[in-house]
């Protein structure tokens, strides 16, 4: 596979042999099987494969939301497996964005109040030169003040884009962003992703199954029965589609 | 349907289990109450029974008047016995006496037994046939001689005490010593519920009672084959008529047990009363979660509905529900009111209440009452949650759950300002119109002006738990914001939650008030109607007194310029029973200042009676005039009117010289004491001189005006507490109300709550997030509580005005305490729910389906 003699400072998170079991006895799932991957700092990384291959536990485990059954994974230089609950817990709210599909946001919450969510949270202040950047570049200035059951999917998801960008995360990590969006509202969220690693450098890895979707990232990631596959540069939509297919066979 | 019935309840334990204890909180009370008065009953009727096992009639005076207190009867010439022996179905007769005060000190020096507050300290003649004697030796012998007693065995353990000890016996004469040759027991127990007794020989007692050659009664045994009733006869034709009354043994034993029945009704009613507020608690938190949970599972009724269910199997499900909730419940509750029982033994055993009792009691009433209102208070609660369940539309299951579906504003606004309209125009007519039945309006416009708060406070839940929970924000941040905006966002949901601890604060702020505002009042009229240095007191309440020889030695004092008992008795007064009190006429001019708006208390003699301003108007009485009042002793005997006085609060509306008294009632018995000192004489020069006198009465206690206040203070207290202990109840249910709305929130709210654990939210952020989140919520049910507490606190107190009630006090300290309190609740309350919130799966929480 790629990078296998990775520099740390190249490398924004890896995960070596990681295997994760559900299950025991003759109900055994391997949800993974042994992956080894890492994913560079200032990429936009996609994770493709068919329903059941392991996408979502792969992006889990490395997000710090779940643990391995053996291996480790890294996130920059911390072996997130080593740690206790409360320091995963912080390193998600300080190192790691999150974007999911659906649910994204606390519904009691304005606009401003859920981008600012993780620092709120830790009692930190934003940056407020930065959060403005970032609420420019969603395009969420006049909605800030706007509760989530106000705003559309799409603004909806370009708010939880802010959040994970906000806080200058190491890595986020988005969870099928545009699986609840329709095609416009996909491609501009996707443009918002794409931006933000090409102009702010930051490092995305998204889990999707829309070849249109995989096709705004700069590699992408290829998961069959929890293992690793293939991968592909800088992919087009038809490219992605091809291998799909190849892979389904 | 039953099986997704049952399988929704195993599928939700922790809101079964906490929705059922609600249910089982009140009916265990409930129970309780039954099973502990029925108890008591029980004991007493088996007590009289015993008591009155071998009489087969009884001759006593005819009934003179009735007080609330019982009935006032003379006492029978000793003469009578010879009598009643010529009747020739008697076969053996015994005068009874009993000496309504005889307390036994012990040889420390300590009275045995508080009758102010528990049993009451007895004494009897000694009856030389067993058959009639209710006693009977356990050792020792029977008394011979005047200054031997016998006691019963309870006392003797109590104080220590054996056959041969010599002890002091205080009545109302001069303490005495007496040698004990004799222990007794009642019956087979080794006292009459808990009383202490002494008994004297008869002709001691008679002294001691100030009966000299009287009985209270004649009780009769019959000759063989003679029944009660011709037995009665005969004694009745034997007897001359209308000097007497005759009872069979089966009616006197019948009329002491209703007698009993009667006062246990009124304790029984007071212990009810709380129930009832418990189980109306109850009815708010069963139908939260009811409602809770159809809004909840909308969408899976309406799945029902679509495959086919109908409306009335959708409704039967949810009050399936709700039925094997309140059996379940009600069973638990009914063992549980076996421990209520024992726990309300305790409770008045603490505030020093004593209560005899045997064994456990528990009627098929109890099961059937305990049973049906278990079940029927879950279900009715539960009807209208499950008739909402059965109008979702199959097409509901389509669609995004909507959780609530508020009432329209205005609809909700209107009746709530109606109701609250009506209830405080209902509650100002009872507090400023001065009608028959006044108390009648106060409370209900009270209930209504309550009902209207229930209906308007989910219009301002919302404002005022984001007022309250906006200090959160600036303190805790996130997570204060979080708490704010949770406890904010379903506003019906909150606000019937909040209202459960609503009813219970508002009692409590009500209760707090009326005391605080009785001991300002009680205080205040201290101040303005004593003008003395010195109290001597008995303790507290009836049945307890002080010999007058103390209140004559403390008079004849050279430091002592003026002093004077108060005793009091029961009268007929204009057809009404009343309780007078009597006082030496001089003193008291010189020493309370009652408001004497004409006549002069200082000129009063033994045929003057003073009486109220408010008495003398209504009856349109004047000095001067001659009223008839009706005693016991001595019959009607008219009174004329020597003064009429304002302030009622310490001496009550009518008062008669120390010289009427001692002419019209048997029993003479100082309550409490009053000196004035001679100028010059310090205060404690006063208490040096009076002390000593105290000695040989170890139940009198000196006091001065500051601490004979604090004396009534305590009093009060006494019975707050006892009041707040019994409202506590109220308040533990609503605690599980919040528990249950907070879990039943925290099982809705999953997904966000793992996506603030996914984006950095620690788990002690969780935790205390859904912690402020019921601080807000109680805090919200505790200033509407204390709203209408105060409120209602002040109406009662203006409607007081006249009874005496002329001081309000707010009393913010004690309030400020209840705050804090509720505060803490909501912290205990939301500790589970918090412990779930916090370990959620944050996988399970985030992921799609």
């Amino acid at each position: 596979m790629t990078a296998t003699s990775p520099t740390t400072t190249t490398i924004a998170a890896r995960a070596e042999k990681a295997t994760k079991i559900y299950g025991e006895g003759d109900t055994t799932v391997r949800a993974l099987d042994g992956v080894d991957v890492s994913f560079e700092r200032q990429q936009f990384t996609a994770i493709m494969g068919p329903s059941g291959s392991g996408k979502s536990t792969l992006l889990h485990c490395i997000a710090g939301l779940d643990r391995l059954t053996s291996g480790e994974v890294w996130l920059g230089a911390i072996p997130l497996g080593q740690l206790s609950e409360k320091e995963l817990t912080k390193v998600r709210r300080d190192k790691i964005g999150f974007v999911f599909q659906a649910f994204n946001l606390i519904p009691t919450l304005t606009a401003y109040e859920n981008i600012t969510l993780p620092m709120a949270l830790a009692g930190r202040d934003p940056d407020e030169e930065w959060l403005n950047r970032v609420i420019d570049t969603v395009n969420l200035r006049d909605r800030l003040t706007h509760r989530p059951s106000e705003l559309s999917g799409g603004q909806q998801q370009r708010v939880a884009v802010a959040r994970a960008l906000a806080s200058r995360p190491e890595i986020i990590f988005a969870d099928e962003p545009t699986g609840n969006l329709d095609s416009k509202a996909s491609a501009e969220l996707l443009k918002f992703m794409k931006r933000a690693v090409a102009e702010f450098g930051q490092t995305i890895v998204m889990v999707t199954h829309d070849p249109i979707a995989a096709s705004h990232a700069n590699r992408v990631v290829f998961l069959v029965d929890g293992r690793i596959v293939d991968e592909m540069r800088e992919p087009t939509a038809d490219a992605v589609l091809d291998k799909l297919r190849q892979l389904g066979d | 349907m039953l099986k997704v019935t049952l399988k929704g309840l195993a599928a939700h334990k922790l809101r079964f289990v906490l929705t059922a204890l609600a249910v089982m909180i009140g009916v265990a009370f409930l129970s309780g109450t039954l099973v502990f008065t029925d108890t008591i009953r029980k004991t007493f009727d088996d007590l009289f029974s015993n008591i009155y096992r071998n009489t087969d009639a009884v001759v006593r005076g005819p009934t003179a008047f009735e007080t609330n207190f019982g009935e006032q009867r003379p006492r029978v010439p000793a003469s009578t016995l010879d009598v009643v022996r010529q009747v020739p179905g008697v076969a053996t007769a015994a005068g009874q006496l009993q000496i309504n005060y005889a307390q036994i000190v012990d040889q420390n020096g300590d009275p045995i037994g508080n009758p102010g507050r528990g049993a009451p300290a007895l004494g009897f003649a000694w009856i030389d046939n067993p058959e009639l004697n209710a006693f009977n030796i356990a050792s020792g012998r029977a008394p011979r001689t005047d200054d031997e007693i016998v006691i019963d065995k309870h006392s003797a353990s109590r104080g220590n005490l054996d056959v041969g000890d010599r002890v002091q016996v205080l009545t109302v004469d001069p303490p005495r010593p007496y040698r004990i040759v004799g222990l007794a027991r009642f019956g087979t127990a080794d006292s009459p519920a808990g009383a202490s007794v002494v008994l004297f020989t008869p002709r001691q007692a008679q002294k001691v009672a100030h009966a000299p050659n009287q009985f209270d009664n004649i009780s009769v045994v019959a000759r063989p084959g003679v029944s009660q009733e011709e037995l009665k006869g005969q004694l009745q034709a034997g007897l001359p008529a209308g000097s007497y009354e005759v009872l069979t043994g089966k009616e006197v034993t019948k009329e002491s047990q209703d007698l009993i029945g009667k006062q246990l009704g009124f304790f029984k009613l007071g212990l009810t009363i709380f129930a009832v507020i418990a189980l109306l608690v109850a009815i708010f938190i069963i139908y939260n979660t009811f409602s809770i949970i159809v809004a909840q599972r909308t969408r899976e009724l309406a799945l029902l509905r679509a495959i086919g269910a109908s409306g009335r199997q959708v409704m039967g499900s949810v009050l399936g529900e709700s039925i094997v909730v309140g059996l379940l419940a009600s069973c638990v509750g009914l063992v549980g009111g076996v421990v209520v029982s024992g726990l309300l033994k305790g409770l008045l055993s603490a505030v020093g209440i004593e209560i005899p009792s045997s064994g456990i009691v528990v009627r098929p009433s109890t099961i059937f009452i305990g049973l049906v209102v278990g079940g029927v208070i879950t279900i009715i609660s539960a009807v209208l949650p499950a008739w909402k369940a059965s109008h979702i539309p199959p097409i509901a299951a389509l669609r995004d759950v909507a959780l609530e579906r508020p009432t329209r504003f205005t609809t909700r606004a209107a009746t709530a300002v109606s109701v609250l309209v009506v209830g405080l125009i209902v509650l100002f007519v009872g507090v400023f119109a001065h009608l028959p039945r006044r108390f009648v309006y106060i409370g209900i416009g009270a209930v209504l002006v309550f009902v209207g708060a229930i209906i308007a406070a989910p219009l301002f839940a919302r404002g005022l738990a984001r007022a309250l929970g906006a200090p959160l924000r600036v303190v805790k941040g996130m997570t204060g914001t979080l708490a704010r905006e949770n406890a904010a966002r379903n506003p019906r949901r909150t606000a019937i939650t909040a209202a459960a601890l609503m009813l219970g604060v508002s009692l409590v702020g009500f209760i707090t008030i009326f005391a605080s505002s009785a001991k300002a009042s009680i205080s205040h009229a201290i101040d303005e109607q004593l003008q003395v240095d010195y109290i001597v007191t008995s303790g507290s309440g009836f049945g307890t007194g002080l010999s007058p020889t103390l209140g004559r030695a403390i008079s004849l004092l050279p430091q002592v310029a003026a002093s004077t008992p108060l005793r009091f008795g029961p009268a007929q007064i204009d057809g009404e029973g009343q309780f007078i009190v009597a006082a030496d006429p001089k003193a008291a001019a010189q020493m309370f200042d009652f408001g004497v708006t004409s006549g002069d208390f200082a000129t009063m003699d033994a045929q003057g009676i003073a009486v109220s301003k408010d008495k003398a108007d209504s009856r349109g009485w004047q000095v001067g005039d001659a009223i008839p009042v009706l005693f016991a002793k001595t019959g009607i005997v008219p009174l004329t009117i020597q003064a009429i006085y304002d302030r009622t609060e310490i001496a009550g509306s009518y008062i008669i010289p120390l010289s009427g008294f001692e002419q019209n009632y048997t029993d003479q018995i100082d309550y409490q004491v009053f000196a004035k000192l001679q100028p010059g004489v310090t205060p404690e020069q006063g208490r040096a001189a009076i002390e000593p006198l105290l000695r040989s009465y170890p139940t009198a206690e000196l006091r001065d005006q500051a601490e004979y206040k604090k004396d009534q203070e305590a009093q009060i207290n006494t019975v707050v507490n006892l009041i707040y202990g019994l409202l506590l109840l109220a308040i533990v249910i609503a605690a599980l109300g919040i528990a249950n709305t907070l879990a039943l929130s925290v099982l809705e709210r999953t997904r966000e709550i793992g996506l603030l654990r996914a984006v950095g939210m620690t788990r002690a952020q969780v935790r205390s997030a859904v912690r402020w989140e019921s601080v807000i919520i109680a805090l919200l049910g505790t200033v509407l509580g204390l709203t209408l507490g105060l409120f209602f606190g002040w109406a009662i107190v203006a409607a007081l005005r006249r009874e005496g009630f002329t001081r309000f006090a707010a009393a913010p300290g004690q309030l400020a305490i209840v705050v804090i309190l509720a505060a803490i609740v909501g912290i205990i309350a939301a500790w589970l729910p918090a412990r779930r919130a916090a370990k959620l799966d944050i996988l399970r929480a985030i992921d799609t389906e």
